[in-house]
């Protein structure tokens, strides 16, 4: 091929392999511009909701309502908190009484079996590499208890030799991206701006599929009220100044409370003092129960 | 326009219209106002009245307990003390142990009393009293107290070793927690015993008797078990060697459990191992029987120790339990207030010394004793016992 034919190739084409190439180079570099931007952008949006400042699938309008315009509750901003909560497994005593309180408070079911906060024990046995699991619903704790309403660990470890034991406590995670709001068909179940993801029981329909979708087995179906049953960290109490009623009636301090927006506050002091872990990382829900002293067998 | 197409066209029109009122209708105005929610859902979830109401709130009325939990160990651990800069302890409130919120409390109205009369005069017959609720029991009786003390203090493998625990038939026997430690503030203190179990609502004290009736012996029966053990404890259950105790007039409830424990291998005895392996459960609850009827004597003691013995009495802490009928009410000294501790009046002075050596050097081990017994020097062992030789048992 010789200079005439190059010549010619260019004006047939119209475009030279220098321009051409030319071309690719800068279209790349603002195709990346592009995605850089976007990717920036959704950064930042990220970061928004993990500070709380706009809730789960919340739309600019939305939250400008929320911001502008929050629900009336007497001395109360939710724009002003944003609640978390800490469990320090490495002083629970498996005394059960965050159960009781939570079930009297809230008017829970009174059966082993449907629980908006409860305790697991993990026990390895000398030689195992597996933990041995119950809670208080496990059939023999009833029975050593006597009655489902009185929550109780029995002793049955007594006897045999224990490599490690402890207790977790479990609840609502009242994740960033819960998966119970995402599957509800009506829009009962939905999370607020200062973190709790709560229930409008005048909505739910009952169909339990969000029972199905939380990845912690943290919903449950009340059957005398035909509606989904879950932790919402005791909301009435936290918006008028109080604890959730677990937090407040744990004897060794294993629950910690707190508005992560006051650098001061228990769960912000906790979060910030110790190596805290959330259950099942792996989701992608981003859990707001912050758990001290986690176990590779705690799911 | 043909008339089929003005006709459909009308037709979508009305269904439009329809669906768009409908939606208009059927939607809450509040729904969609921060989210895909009804926004007006939250302040009514937030609206609920709490029902507890912390230990403040008990304050009023109960000024005694109160003042009690609130100068004691469990109030001091409440406190949500924030060092270097961590979030440390917490504590039982009254709401802990008094199941049920005070949301569930009689209200000012139904309580139709002043304070002070509503703390000492609440019967069980005020509507909406907590005692009725279906369950539940706000006002422990000293049986449940024992279950709720021990769902935090019964020795369990998952707890932390922080916690306080104990194995309840090492720790107590059968005796309730209430005879040593008062729930509201339960750090044992000995000079304030011996400590009355009462009632928190009478603030009267109650009579309470751990042993169940089916445990009571029959000491007709027993007699003839009761040779077996006459060549040592002698026939009328008084000792031939100074060195065995006397199981005349004891308790019948520590001779028991005293059988119990050589046969299970907790209490190390060669000779009453053996002898203990033998015998079922009915025939300890028989022989038991047998001697505590029996007549008791006193062997007496060495007299210049005997006063030295007296006057340590209280401080090294014997008072509290085995001295002037105890927790029970009056009584000698020397004689227990539990049916689950011995009688020490009149016993053996020899034996009593090697019986405190034991539980000081670990050979014998209680809970209470083996740490009272780690106070003691020799000297103060030698007088206590023979105090106690000389003390009238009758």
């Amino acid at each position: 091929m010789n200079t005439q034919d190059l010549q010619t190739e260019e004006e047939t084409c119209g475009m030279s392999r220098r321009g051409f190439l030319g071309l690719l180079g800068k279209g790349a570099v603002c195709a990346g511009a592009i995605v850089g931007a976007v990717g920036a952008g959704s950064a930042i949006g990220a970061s928004e909701a993990g500070s709380g400042k706009r809730a789960y699938q919340q739309n600019d309008k939305q939250f400008a309502e929320a911001v502008n315009n929050p629900p009336k509750i007497p001395e109360y901003n939710w724009n002003d908190h944003q609640w978390a909560m800490g469990v320090d497994t490495t002083r629970c005593i498996g005394c059960l009484r965050c159960m009781e309180a939570c079930k009297m408070e809230n008017s829970v079911q009174m059966d082993a079996n449907h629980n908006r906060t409860w305790v697991e024990r993990y026990v390895y046995l000398e030689g195992s590499n597996t933990a041995l699991i119950d809670s208080q619903a496990d059939p023999k704790n009833i029975a050593n208890a006597g009655s489902e309403t009185k929550f109780r660990f029995d002793n049955r470890y007594k006897d045999v030799k224990v490599e490690k034991a402890f207790f977790v406590a479990k609840l609502c995670n009242q994740c960033e991206h819960p998966s119970c709001v995402e599957v509800c068909p009506t829009g009962a179940t939905f999370k607020s701006k200062d973190g709790p993801v709560l229930i409008d029981t005048t909505y739910c329909i009952g169909c339990q599929y969000c029972v199905q979708a939380c990845p912690y087995g943290a919903r449950s179906f009340n059957e005398s009220r035909g509606t989904a049953e879950k932790c919402n960290w005791c909301y009435h109490r936290i918006t008028k100044g109080l604890n959730p009623a677990c937090v407040e009636v744990c004897p060794t301090g294993s629950r910690i409370f707190g508005d992560r927006n006051d650098p001061e506050s228990p769960v912000s002091l906790f979060i910030r003092n110790n190596h805290v872990q959330v259950l099942k990382p792996e989701m992608g829900n981003a859990p707001n129960v912050f758990y001290v002293g986690l176990d590779k067998e705690v799911v | 326009m043909p008339k089929h197409i003005v006709r459909l066209l009308v037709l979508i029109v009305v269904i439009a219209i329809v669906a768009f009122s409908a939606k208009k209708f059927l939607i809450p105005a509040s729904f969609y106002e921060y989210g895909h929610y009804r926004g007006a859902a939250v302040a009514e979830i937030a609206s609920k009245v709490p029902k507890l109401q912390g230990s403040a709130a008990c304050q009023s009325c109960h000024k005694k307990a109160y003042e009690e939990w609130a100068a004691g160990i469990h109030r001091k651990a409440t406190k949500n003390n924030v060092i270097q800069g961590l979030v440390v302890k917490n504590g039982p409130g009254c709401e802990v142990c008094h199941t049920g919120p005070a949301g569930n409390h009689p209200s000012k109205e139904a309580m139709p009393l002043s304070i002070e009369d509503r703390v000492t005069t609440i019967t069980h017959k005020h509507i909406g009293h907590p005692a009725d609720v279906p369950g539940r029991n706000l006002m422990l009786s000293a049986k449940d107290m024992q279950s709720v003390c021990l769902n935090c203090h019964e020795k369990l493998e998952a707890r932390p070793k922080m916690q306080p625990q104990i194995v309840v038939d090492s720790h107590s026997g059968k005796e309730l927690c209430t005879t040593c430690h008062n729930p509201h503030s339960p750090r044992v203190d000995f000079a304030a015993l011996p400590r009355p179990p009462y009632d928190p609502i009478t603030g009267k004290a109650i009579l309470v008797n751990a042993d169940k009736p089916e445990d009571a012996g029959d000491a007709g029966t027993g007699k003839s078990v009761a040779e077996a053990c006459a060549a040592c404890h002698g026939k009328a259950g008084m000792s031939v060697n100074p060195e065995w105790p006397n199981l005349a007039g004891q308790h019948a409830g520590y001779l028991v459990s005293s059988l119990k424990a050589f046969k299970s291998g907790a209490r190390k005895n060669d000779m009453m191992s053996g002898m203990a392996a033998g015998l079922s459960d009915a025939d300890m609850r028989n022989v038991a029987a047998y001697f505590a009827k029996a007549s008791c004597g006193v062997t007496g003691g060495d007299k210049a120790k005997a006063v030295l013995g007296k006057a340590k009495v209280t401080e090294a802490g014997c008072a509290a339990c085995h001295n002037a009928g105890g927790l029970r009410g009056t009584g000698a000294a020397g004689i227990s207030a539990s049916q689950a501790w011995p009688n020490l009046a009149g016993q053996n002075a020899g034996y009593l010394t090697v019986a405190l050596k034991s539980f000081r050097d670990d050979s014998r081990s209680h809970a209470v004793m083996s740490s009272v017994a780690k106070t003691l020097s020799d000297s103060d062992i030698d007088n206590l016992s023979a105090y106690f030789a000389s003390v009238s048992c009758k």
